[in-house]
Protein backbone atom coordinates (compact mmCIF):
# COMPACT_ATOMS: atom_id res chain seq x y z
CA UNK A 1 0.00 0.00 0.00
CA UNK A 2 1.30 3.90 -1.17
CA UNK A 3 2.25 5.34 2.45
CA UNK A 4 1.78 8.92 2.30
CA UNK A 5 2.79 10.11 5.39
CA UNK A 6 5.47 7.58 7.93
CA UNK A 7 6.27 7.89 11.55
CA UNK A 8 9.06 6.03 13.00
CA UNK A 9 9.16 6.24 16.87
CA UNK A 10 9.06 9.90 16.76
CA UNK A 11 9.16 11.80 19.96
CA UNK A 12 9.51 15.54 20.72
CA UNK A 13 10.82 16.94 23.83
CA UNK A 14 10.13 20.37 25.40
CA UNK A 15 11.96 21.87 28.01
CA UNK A 16 12.30 18.32 29.54
CA UNK A 17 8.62 17.30 28.74
CA UNK A 18 8.01 14.89 26.20
CA UNK A 19 4.88 16.37 24.47
CA UNK A 20 5.27 13.02 21.67
CA UNK A 21 6.70 9.86 22.99
CA UNK A 22 7.57 7.34 20.71
CA UNK A 23 4.82 7.46 18.45
CA UNK A 24 5.09 5.57 14.94
CA UNK A 25 1.83 6.18 12.15
CA UNK A 26 1.58 5.08 8.60
CA UNK A 27 -1.07 6.84 6.68
CA UNK A 28 -2.00 5.52 3.54
CA UNK A 29 -3.20 7.17 0.54
CA UNK A 30 -6.53 8.93 0.37
CA UNK A 31 -7.39 7.79 3.69
CA UNK A 32 -9.12 10.46 5.80
CA UNK A 33 -7.31 10.16 9.39
CA UNK A 34 -8.25 12.17 12.33
CA UNK A 35 -5.98 12.56 15.39
CA UNK A 36 -8.07 12.82 18.51
CA UNK A 37 -7.20 13.57 21.79
CA UNK A 38 -7.45 16.19 23.93
CA UNK A 39 -6.00 19.73 24.85
CA UNK A 40 -1.98 18.90 25.41
CA UNK A 41 -2.05 15.54 24.04
CA UNK A 42 0.67 16.34 21.30
CA UNK A 43 -1.69 16.74 18.02
CA UNK A 44 -0.24 19.64 16.94
CA UNK A 45 3.30 18.72 18.17
CA UNK A 46 2.28 15.70 15.56
CA UNK A 47 1.31 17.40 12.85
CA UNK A 48 4.13 20.23 12.77
CA UNK A 49 6.58 17.64 12.77
CA UNK A 50 4.96 16.24 9.61
CA UNK A 51 4.95 19.40 7.99
CA UNK A 52 8.57 20.14 8.67
CA UNK A 53 7.71 22.91 10.84
CA UNK A 54 9.29 21.27 13.81
CA UNK A 55 12.17 18.59 14.18
CA UNK A 56 11.71 15.71 15.69
CA UNK A 57 13.81 14.63 18.68
CA UNK A 58 14.02 11.41 18.00
CA UNK A 59 12.91 9.26 15.02
CA UNK A 60 12.36 9.97 11.79
CA UNK A 61 9.54 11.58 9.64
CA UNK A 62 8.62 11.34 5.79
CA UNK A 63 6.15 13.06 4.19
CA UNK A 64 5.24 11.80 0.34
CA UNK A 65 8.51 9.87 0.62
CA UNK A 66 10.87 12.62 1.01
CA UNK A 67 11.66 15.28 3.85
CA UNK A 68 8.53 17.62 4.46
CA UNK A 69 10.92 20.43 4.00
CA UNK A 70 11.50 20.01 0.73
CA UNK A 71 9.88 22.57 -1.98
CA UNK A 72 8.93 19.34 -4.18
CA UNK A 73 6.82 18.05 -1.22
CA UNK A 74 5.51 21.33 -0.06
CA UNK A 75 4.48 21.82 -3.59
CA UNK A 76 2.06 19.06 -3.00
CA UNK A 77 0.69 19.63 0.74
CA UNK A 78 -1.96 22.54 2.06
CA UNK A 79 -2.74 23.32 5.48
CA UNK A 80 -4.65 25.10 8.14
CA UNK A 81 -2.71 25.66 11.02
CA UNK A 82 -4.04 27.21 14.55
CA UNK A 83 -3.82 30.65 15.51
CA UNK A 84 -3.14 32.14 12.09
CA UNK A 85 -4.21 35.00 11.50
CA UNK A 86 -5.04 37.03 8.47
CA UNK A 87 -2.74 38.94 6.32
CA UNK A 88 -3.54 42.97 6.92
CA UNK A 89 -4.03 45.21 3.98
CA UNK A 90 -5.45 42.50 1.59
CA UNK A 91 -8.70 41.94 0.08
CA UNK A 92 -9.76 38.19 0.22
CA UNK A 93 -9.80 37.83 -3.40
CA UNK A 94 -5.83 39.27 -3.14
CA UNK A 95 -5.23 37.21 -0.45
CA UNK A 96 -6.33 33.87 -2.21
CA UNK A 97 -4.54 35.07 -6.02
CA UNK A 98 -1.21 35.63 -3.17
CA UNK A 99 -1.18 32.18 -2.36
CA UNK A 100 -2.31 30.64 -5.65
CA UNK A 101 1.07 32.14 -7.30
CA UNK A 102 3.54 30.11 -4.87
CA UNK A 103 2.47 26.93 -6.86
CA UNK A 104 2.30 25.37 -10.22
CA UNK A 105 -0.79 24.26 -10.58
CA UNK A 106 -3.47 26.24 -8.43
CA UNK A 107 -7.11 26.07 -8.61
CA UNK A 108 -9.01 28.72 -9.92
CA UNK A 109 -9.80 31.47 -7.52
CA UNK A 110 -13.36 31.53 -8.47
CA UNK A 111 -13.74 27.37 -7.25
CA UNK A 112 -11.76 28.67 -4.42
CA UNK A 113 -13.89 31.39 -3.57
CA UNK A 114 -17.34 28.78 -4.04
CA UNK A 115 -15.60 26.00 -1.83
CA UNK A 116 -14.67 28.33 1.17
CA UNK A 117 -18.48 30.55 0.45
CA UNK A 118 -16.79 33.43 0.23
CA UNK A 119 -17.53 34.45 -3.06
CA UNK A 120 -19.77 37.68 -1.82
CA UNK A 121 -16.75 39.07 0.56
CA UNK A 122 -14.17 38.41 -1.96
CA UNK A 123 -14.04 42.12 -2.31
CA UNK A 124 -13.68 42.55 1.52
CA UNK A 125 -10.31 43.48 3.31
CA UNK A 126 -9.90 39.33 4.63
CA UNK A 127 -8.62 41.51 8.49
CA UNK A 128 -12.83 42.52 8.52
CA UNK A 129 -14.07 38.91 8.11
CA UNK A 130 -15.63 37.19 11.28
CA UNK A 131 -13.22 34.65 12.81
CA UNK A 132 -15.88 31.76 11.16
CA UNK A 133 -14.67 33.30 7.79
CA UNK A 134 -11.33 33.81 8.13
CA UNK A 135 -11.13 30.13 9.02
CA UNK A 136 -13.18 29.47 5.72
CA UNK A 137 -10.21 31.94 4.55
CA UNK A 138 -7.66 29.59 5.71
CA UNK A 139 -9.29 26.87 4.68
CA UNK A 140 -9.17 28.43 0.57
CA UNK A 141 -5.65 29.08 1.17
CA UNK A 142 -4.58 25.36 2.30
CA UNK A 143 -6.32 24.59 -0.99
CA UNK A 144 -5.03 27.11 -3.25
CA UNK A 145 -2.27 24.65 -4.90
CA UNK A 146 -4.59 21.74 -5.07
CA UNK A 147 -2.54 19.63 -2.67
CA UNK A 148 -2.73 16.01 -2.56
CA UNK A 149 -2.48 16.23 0.88
CA UNK A 150 -4.37 18.01 3.34
CA UNK A 151 -3.71 18.61 7.28
CA UNK A 152 -6.61 20.79 8.77
CA UNK A 153 -5.69 21.67 12.69
CA UNK A 154 -8.05 22.10 14.74
CA UNK A 155 -10.14 23.93 11.98
CA UNK A 156 -13.71 24.45 13.35
CA UNK A 157 -12.73 26.49 16.02
CA UNK A 158 -13.94 29.76 16.26
CA UNK A 159 -16.58 28.82 13.60
CA UNK A 160 -20.13 28.65 14.16
CA UNK A 161 -22.53 25.54 14.01
CA UNK A 162 -23.69 26.52 10.37
CA UNK A 163 -20.11 27.19 9.23
CA UNK A 164 -19.05 23.99 10.90
CA UNK A 165 -21.18 22.15 8.91
CA UNK A 166 -20.42 23.65 5.61
CA UNK A 167 -16.91 23.22 6.33
CA UNK A 168 -17.45 19.63 7.48
CA UNK A 169 -19.39 18.89 3.79
CA UNK A 170 -16.64 20.37 1.84
CA UNK A 171 -13.95 18.44 3.36
CA UNK A 172 -16.16 15.09 2.68
CA UNK A 173 -15.74 16.31 -1.37
CA UNK A 174 -12.48 16.98 -0.86
CA UNK A 175 -11.95 13.34 0.16
CA UNK A 176 -14.39 11.80 -2.07
CA UNK A 177 -11.76 13.40 -4.68
CA UNK A 178 -9.22 10.89 -3.34
CA UNK A 179 -7.59 13.91 -0.87
CA UNK A 180 -5.57 12.33 1.88
CA UNK A 181 -6.81 14.71 4.96
CA UNK A 182 -4.79 14.40 8.25
CA UNK A 183 -7.37 16.54 10.96
CA UNK A 184 -6.95 17.15 14.32
CA UNK A 185 -9.94 17.72 16.99
CA UNK A 186 -10.81 17.30 20.31
CA UNK A 187 -14.34 16.10 19.22
CA UNK A 188 -15.34 12.77 18.58
CA UNK A 189 -18.30 13.73 16.87
CA UNK A 190 -16.57 15.58 14.25
CA UNK A 191 -13.75 12.88 14.09
CA UNK A 192 -16.11 10.05 13.95
CA UNK A 193 -18.96 11.81 11.07
CA UNK A 194 -15.65 12.99 8.65
CA UNK A 195 -12.73 10.05 9.06
CA UNK A 196 -12.32 6.49 8.48
CA UNK A 197 -9.90 5.79 10.50
CA UNK A 198 -8.84 7.55 14.10
CA UNK A 199 -6.10 7.75 15.69
CA UNK A 200 -7.06 8.71 19.61
CA UNK A 201 -3.30 10.57 21.18
CA UNK A 202 -3.19 11.01 24.24
CA UNK A 203 0.21 12.26 26.63
CA UNK A 204 2.19 11.92 23.02
CA UNK A 205 1.33 8.40 22.74
CA UNK A 206 -1.35 6.46 20.31
CA UNK A 207 -3.98 5.03 22.83
CA UNK A 208 -6.46 3.39 19.93
CA UNK A 209 -6.30 2.99 16.55
CA UNK A 210 -8.86 1.95 14.23
CA UNK A 211 -12.59 2.91 12.51
CA UNK A 212 -14.77 4.81 14.00
CA UNK A 213 -17.05 1.99 14.77
CA UNK A 214 -13.81 -0.01 16.12
CA UNK A 215 -12.99 3.13 18.28
CA UNK A 216 -16.73 2.96 19.40
CA UNK A 217 -16.86 -0.44 19.92
CA UNK A 218 -13.53 -0.66 22.26
CA UNK A 219 -15.59 1.23 24.86
CA UNK A 220 -18.38 -0.90 25.57
CA UNK A 221 -20.43 2.12 25.98
CA UNK A 222 -23.65 1.50 27.98
CA UNK A 223 -24.83 3.78 30.66
CA UNK A 224 -26.93 4.15 33.69
CA UNK A 225 -27.56 7.20 34.50
CA UNK A 226 -29.74 8.34 38.30
CA UNK A 227 -29.62 11.18 40.09
CA UNK A 228 -28.56 9.30 43.94
CA UNK A 229 -29.37 10.21 46.96
CA UNK A 230 -27.36 12.40 49.67
CA UNK A 231 -25.29 9.22 51.28
CA UNK A 232 -23.98 7.63 48.12
CA UNK A 233 -20.46 7.87 48.02
CA UNK A 234 -18.61 7.48 44.48
CA UNK A 235 -16.35 5.37 46.52
CA UNK A 236 -19.63 3.11 47.46
CA UNK A 237 -20.69 2.93 43.61
CA UNK A 238 -17.19 2.24 42.05
CA UNK A 239 -16.49 -1.00 44.43
CA UNK A 240 -19.87 -2.39 42.58
CA UNK A 241 -18.91 -5.04 40.46
CA UNK A 242 -19.13 -4.66 36.48
CA UNK A 243 -18.74 -0.42 36.92
CA UNK A 244 -16.15 0.75 34.73
CA UNK A 245 -16.44 4.28 35.06
CA UNK A 246 -17.97 6.99 37.04
CA UNK A 247 -18.80 10.50 36.40
CA UNK A 248 -21.13 13.10 38.30
CA UNK A 249 -22.15 16.35 38.14
CA UNK A 250 -23.93 17.40 41.45
CA UNK A 251 -26.21 14.33 42.32
CA UNK A 252 -26.61 12.67 38.72
CA UNK A 253 -24.23 10.06 38.46
CA UNK A 254 -23.26 7.91 35.40
CA UNK A 255 -22.06 4.42 35.94
CA UNK A 256 -20.35 3.04 32.49
CA UNK A 257 -20.86 -0.99 32.14
CA UNK A 258 -20.14 -3.71 29.68
CA UNK A 259 -23.58 -5.21 31.30
CA UNK A 260 -25.82 -2.36 32.15
CA UNK A 261 -28.85 -5.70 32.64
CA UNK A 262 -26.90 -6.82 35.49
CA UNK A 263 -25.39 -4.02 37.17
CA UNK A 264 -29.06 -2.43 37.24
CA UNK A 265 -30.46 -5.51 39.12
CA UNK A 266 -27.16 -5.61 41.27
CA UNK A 267 -28.10 -1.62 41.90
CA UNK A 268 -32.20 -2.89 42.94
CA UNK A 269 -30.71 -5.76 44.90
CA UNK A 270 -27.98 -3.48 46.96
CA UNK A 271 -30.92 -0.52 47.65
CA UNK A 272 -28.87 2.31 46.28
CA UNK A 273 -30.81 5.69 46.72
CA UNK A 274 -31.87 5.96 43.07
CA UNK A 275 -34.37 7.89 41.03
CA UNK A 276 -35.05 9.24 37.79
CA UNK A 277 -32.97 6.02 36.69
CA UNK A 278 -32.12 5.82 32.57
CA UNK A 279 -30.06 3.54 30.76
CA UNK A 280 -28.81 4.06 27.27
CA UNK A 281 -25.71 3.45 24.97
CA UNK A 282 -23.19 5.53 25.93
CA UNK A 283 -22.03 8.58 24.23
CA UNK A 284 -19.13 9.07 21.59
CA UNK A 285 -17.93 11.56 24.54
CA UNK A 286 -18.09 9.16 27.16
CA UNK A 287 -16.10 6.33 24.58
CA UNK A 288 -13.84 8.86 24.02
CA UNK A 289 -13.11 9.82 28.21
CA UNK A 290 -12.77 6.59 28.82
CA UNK A 291 -10.08 5.63 26.54
CA UNK A 292 -8.58 8.49 27.47
CA UNK A 293 -8.66 8.25 30.86
CA UNK A 294 -7.49 4.15 30.36
CA UNK A 295 -4.45 5.24 29.15
CA UNK A 296 -3.79 7.71 31.97
CA UNK B 1 9.17 33.40 -16.21
CA UNK B 2 9.31 30.66 -13.96
CA UNK B 3 7.54 29.42 -11.07
CA UNK B 4 9.68 31.16 -8.17
CA UNK B 5 10.15 34.23 -10.31
CA UNK B 6 6.41 34.78 -10.45
CA UNK B 7 5.82 34.01 -6.86
CA UNK B 8 8.19 36.75 -5.80
CA UNK B 9 7.03 39.16 -7.94
CA UNK B 10 3.02 38.59 -6.80
CA UNK B 11 4.51 39.09 -2.84
CA UNK B 12 6.38 41.84 -3.95
CA UNK B 13 3.65 43.55 -5.24
CA UNK B 14 1.43 42.19 -2.17
CA UNK B 15 3.80 44.18 -0.19
CA UNK B 16 3.82 47.21 -1.88
CA UNK B 17 0.02 47.29 -1.94
CA UNK B 18 -0.34 46.68 1.33
CA UNK B 19 2.27 49.26 2.07
CA UNK B 20 0.35 52.16 0.33
CA UNK B 21 -3.01 50.72 2.67
CA UNK B 22 -1.18 51.13 5.66
CA UNK B 23 -2.39 54.56 7.08
CA UNK B 24 0.84 54.92 9.54
CA UNK B 25 2.64 54.67 6.66
CA UNK B 26 1.13 57.36 4.46
CA UNK B 27 0.69 59.53 7.58
CA UNK B 28 4.78 59.61 8.78
CA UNK B 29 6.85 58.30 5.49
CA UNK B 30 4.29 60.92 3.01
CA UNK B 31 2.40 63.56 4.96
CA UNK B 32 4.41 64.25 7.96
CA UNK B 33 8.24 65.23 5.58
CA UNK B 34 6.44 67.23 3.27
CA UNK B 35 4.11 69.04 6.07
CA UNK B 36 6.96 69.75 8.25
CA UNK B 37 9.46 70.80 5.29
CA UNK B 38 6.55 73.82 4.31
CA UNK B 39 6.43 74.77 8.28
CA UNK B 40 9.81 74.71 8.55
CA UNK B 41 11.03 76.68 5.43
CA UNK B 42 8.28 78.92 5.59
CA UNK B 43 8.73 80.50 9.16
CA UNK B 44 12.45 79.95 8.67
CA UNK B 45 14.49 83.13 6.72
CA UNK B 46 14.58 81.88 3.60
CA UNK B 47 18.25 82.77 2.94
CA UNK B 48 19.56 81.48 5.63
CA UNK B 49 22.63 78.83 4.76
CA UNK B 50 23.42 75.99 6.69
CA UNK B 51 27.30 75.25 6.15
CA UNK B 52 27.21 77.41 3.21
CA UNK B 53 23.77 75.01 1.84
CA UNK B 54 20.59 77.10 1.26
CA UNK B 55 18.03 76.16 3.93
CA UNK B 56 15.38 74.95 1.63
CA UNK B 57 17.35 72.54 -0.03
CA UNK B 58 18.94 71.36 2.72
CA UNK B 59 15.66 71.37 4.70
CA UNK B 60 14.52 69.38 1.29
CA UNK B 61 16.90 66.51 1.87
CA UNK B 62 15.88 66.12 5.93
CA UNK B 63 12.99 65.45 5.42
CA UNK B 64 12.79 63.04 2.44
CA UNK B 65 15.29 61.25 4.27
CA UNK B 66 13.19 61.34 7.63
CA UNK B 67 10.61 60.03 5.37
CA UNK B 68 12.41 57.42 4.06
CA UNK B 69 13.79 56.05 7.18
CA UNK B 70 10.28 56.06 9.03
CA UNK B 71 9.31 53.86 6.19
CA UNK B 72 11.57 51.17 7.08
CA UNK B 73 10.69 52.12 11.09
CA UNK B 74 7.02 52.86 11.45
CA UNK B 75 5.74 50.55 9.03
CA UNK B 76 8.56 47.89 7.55
CA UNK B 77 9.58 46.96 11.42
CA UNK B 78 5.86 46.57 13.05
CA UNK B 79 4.79 44.56 10.10
CA UNK B 80 7.23 42.08 10.38
CA UNK B 81 6.85 41.42 13.77
CA UNK B 82 3.14 41.24 13.07
CA UNK B 83 3.96 39.09 10.34
CA UNK B 84 5.92 36.87 12.83
CA UNK B 85 3.29 37.14 15.92
CA UNK B 86 0.05 36.42 14.15
CA UNK B 87 1.42 33.00 12.51
CA UNK B 88 2.49 34.00 8.75
CA UNK B 89 6.05 33.28 8.52
CA UNK B 90 5.03 29.91 9.94
CA UNK B 91 2.04 29.46 7.10
CA UNK B 92 4.51 30.47 4.18
CA UNK B 93 7.23 28.05 5.12
CA UNK B 94 4.99 24.84 4.49
CA UNK B 95 4.28 26.79 1.04
CA UNK B 96 7.06 26.17 -1.98
CA UNK B 97 7.29 29.77 -1.86
CA UNK B 98 11.44 30.21 -0.51
CA UNK B 99 12.29 31.86 2.40
CA UNK B 100 14.92 33.44 0.38
CA UNK B 101 11.82 35.20 -1.95
CA UNK B 102 10.13 35.95 0.83
CA UNK B 103 12.98 38.10 2.27
CA UNK B 104 14.06 39.45 -1.25
CA UNK B 105 10.51 40.57 -2.06
CA UNK B 106 10.09 42.22 1.27
CA UNK B 107 13.58 44.16 0.31
CA UNK B 108 12.72 44.68 -2.99
CA UNK B 109 9.24 46.07 -2.42
CA UNK B 110 10.73 48.34 0.85
CA UNK B 111 13.21 49.83 -1.95
CA UNK B 112 10.60 50.56 -4.59
CA UNK B 113 8.36 51.92 -2.04
CA UNK B 114 11.36 54.43 -0.80
CA UNK B 115 12.12 55.40 -4.04
CA UNK B 116 8.38 56.71 -4.50
CA UNK B 117 8.65 58.19 -1.39
CA UNK B 118 11.86 60.09 -2.65
CA UNK B 119 10.60 61.47 -6.20
CA UNK B 120 6.97 62.44 -4.23
CA UNK B 121 8.68 64.57 -1.70
CA UNK B 122 11.13 65.87 -4.26
CA UNK B 123 8.60 66.78 -6.71
CA UNK B 124 5.83 68.61 -4.23
CA UNK B 125 7.83 70.30 -2.12
CA UNK B 126 10.95 70.95 -4.95
CA UNK B 127 8.33 72.14 -7.62
CA UNK B 128 6.30 74.18 -4.73
CA UNK B 129 9.27 76.06 -3.89
CA UNK B 130 10.81 76.40 -7.05
CA UNK B 131 14.24 74.75 -5.95
CA UNK B 132 16.89 75.26 -8.82
CA UNK B 133 19.46 72.46 -8.46
CA UNK B 134 21.09 70.60 -11.81
CA UNK B 135 19.38 67.69 -12.37
CA UNK B 136 22.24 65.54 -11.89
CA UNK B 137 22.66 67.06 -8.05
CA UNK B 138 18.89 65.76 -7.78
CA UNK B 139 19.13 62.67 -8.86
CA UNK B 140 22.75 61.60 -6.84
CA UNK B 141 21.21 63.61 -3.91
CA UNK B 142 17.76 61.28 -3.92
CA UNK B 143 19.99 57.76 -4.92
CA UNK B 144 22.02 58.70 -1.70
CA UNK B 145 19.12 58.86 0.74
CA UNK B 146 17.62 55.55 -1.25
CA UNK B 147 20.63 53.65 -0.55
CA UNK B 148 21.07 54.72 3.25
CA UNK B 149 17.48 53.74 3.28
CA UNK B 150 18.90 50.22 3.53
CA UNK B 151 20.70 50.61 6.52
CA UNK B 152 17.32 51.31 8.09
CA UNK B 153 15.57 48.53 6.26
CA UNK B 154 18.29 46.31 8.48
CA UNK B 155 18.22 48.14 11.58
CA UNK B 156 13.77 47.35 10.86
CA UNK B 157 14.60 43.68 10.23
CA UNK B 158 16.90 43.69 13.52
CA UNK B 159 13.61 45.39 15.49
CA UNK B 160 11.52 43.19 14.03
CA UNK B 161 12.91 39.73 14.85
CA UNK B 162 11.91 40.80 18.52
CA UNK B 163 8.93 38.42 19.64
CA UNK B 164 7.01 41.12 21.38
CA UNK B 165 4.98 42.71 18.63
CA UNK B 166 3.83 45.71 20.94
CA UNK B 167 7.51 46.16 21.79
CA UNK B 168 8.67 46.42 18.45
CA UNK B 169 6.10 49.05 17.64
CA UNK B 170 7.24 51.32 20.20
CA UNK B 171 10.90 50.49 20.23
CA UNK B 172 10.99 51.66 16.60
CA UNK B 173 9.21 54.76 17.02
CA UNK B 174 11.37 55.63 19.90
CA UNK B 175 14.16 54.70 17.52
CA UNK B 176 13.06 56.82 14.91
CA UNK B 177 12.17 60.07 16.16
CA UNK B 178 14.97 59.97 18.72
CA UNK B 179 17.65 59.06 15.97
CA UNK B 180 16.00 61.59 13.74
CA UNK B 181 16.03 64.30 15.82
CA UNK B 182 19.62 63.75 17.44
CA UNK B 183 20.76 63.09 13.96
CA UNK B 184 19.80 66.91 12.58
CA UNK B 185 17.36 65.79 10.93
CA UNK B 186 14.59 68.20 12.44
CA UNK B 187 16.85 70.83 13.07
CA UNK B 188 20.71 71.20 12.31
CA UNK B 189 23.22 69.59 14.25
CA UNK B 190 25.31 72.93 13.78
CA UNK B 191 22.52 74.45 16.74
CA UNK B 192 23.42 71.61 19.00
CA UNK B 193 25.88 72.10 22.15
CA UNK B 194 29.14 70.05 21.16
CA UNK B 195 28.93 67.11 22.97
CA UNK B 196 25.74 66.20 20.94
CA UNK B 197 27.26 67.36 17.85
CA UNK B 198 30.24 64.50 18.61
CA UNK B 199 27.27 61.81 19.12
CA UNK B 200 25.52 62.47 15.84
CA UNK B 201 27.77 62.35 13.71
CA UNK B 202 28.07 58.14 14.34
CA UNK B 203 24.04 57.80 13.80
CA UNK B 204 23.11 56.70 10.46
CA UNK B 205 20.50 59.44 10.49
CA UNK B 206 22.92 61.96 10.71
CA UNK B 207 24.78 59.80 7.72
CA UNK B 208 22.13 59.97 5.36
CA UNK B 209 21.32 63.73 5.85
CA UNK B 210 24.77 64.54 5.23
CA UNK B 211 25.82 63.35 2.19
CA UNK B 212 22.54 64.53 0.83
CA UNK B 213 23.40 68.65 2.45
CA UNK B 214 26.95 68.08 1.15
CA UNK B 215 25.57 67.44 -2.65
CA UNK B 216 23.41 69.91 -2.65
CA UNK B 217 25.84 72.24 -1.44
CA UNK B 218 27.49 71.74 -4.42
CA UNK B 219 29.88 68.98 -2.61
CA UNK B 220 30.72 65.14 -2.47
CA UNK B 221 29.35 62.71 0.20
CA UNK B 222 32.10 62.00 2.46
CA UNK B 223 33.03 58.21 2.54
CA UNK B 224 33.71 57.98 5.88
CA UNK B 225 29.44 58.28 5.59
CA UNK B 226 29.18 56.12 3.06
CA UNK B 227 31.11 53.55 5.68
CA UNK B 228 29.21 54.04 8.54
CA UNK B 229 26.15 53.47 6.58
CA UNK B 230 27.33 50.15 5.02
CA UNK B 231 28.85 49.45 8.70
CA UNK B 232 24.94 49.73 10.56
CA UNK B 233 23.59 47.75 7.73
CA UNK B 234 26.11 44.74 8.18
CA UNK B 235 25.89 44.67 11.56
CA UNK B 236 21.75 44.53 11.64
CA UNK B 237 21.57 41.93 9.15
CA UNK B 238 24.11 39.77 10.71
CA UNK B 239 22.71 39.80 14.28
CA UNK B 240 18.94 39.80 12.83
CA UNK B 241 19.89 36.76 10.68
CA UNK B 242 21.54 35.22 13.67
CA UNK B 243 18.26 36.09 15.69
CA UNK B 244 16.04 34.91 13.22
CA UNK B 245 17.91 31.28 12.53
CA UNK B 246 17.92 31.02 16.06
CA UNK B 247 14.00 31.16 16.99
CA UNK B 248 13.42 28.98 13.70
CA UNK B 249 15.71 26.12 14.89
CA UNK B 250 13.03 24.91 16.95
Amino acid sequence: MDHVIELERVSKVYKGKRAVDGLSLRVAKGSVLALLGPNGAGKTTTVSMILGLLQPTEGKVRLLGGDPREAGVRKRIGAMLQEVSVIDNLKVSETIELFRSYYDKPLPLADLLRISALESERGKMASALSGGQQRRLGFALALAGDPEVLFLDEPTVGMDVTSRQLFWETVRKMADRGKTIVLTTHYLEEADSIADRIVVVSDGRIVADGSPSEIKARTTGRVISFTAGERTSDDELRAIPGVTELSRSGRRVKLMSADTDRLIAELIGRRTDMRDIEIGSGGLEEAFQALVSKAE
Amino acid sequence: MSQTARATWAQCKSEMLRTARNKRFVIFSVIMPIAFFFIFTGTMNADETIDGTDWIPYYLMSMTAYGVIGASLTSFAPRIAKERAQGWIRLLRITPLPSGSYVLSKIVAQALINLVIIVLVFAVAGLSKGIDLPAAVWVESGLWIWLGGFAFMALATLVGSMRNADAVQVLSMILYLGMSVMGGLWMPTSTFPQVMQDISKWLPTYRVGQGAWNLVGGGHPDWAGFGILAAYAFVFVIISSYIMKKQEAV
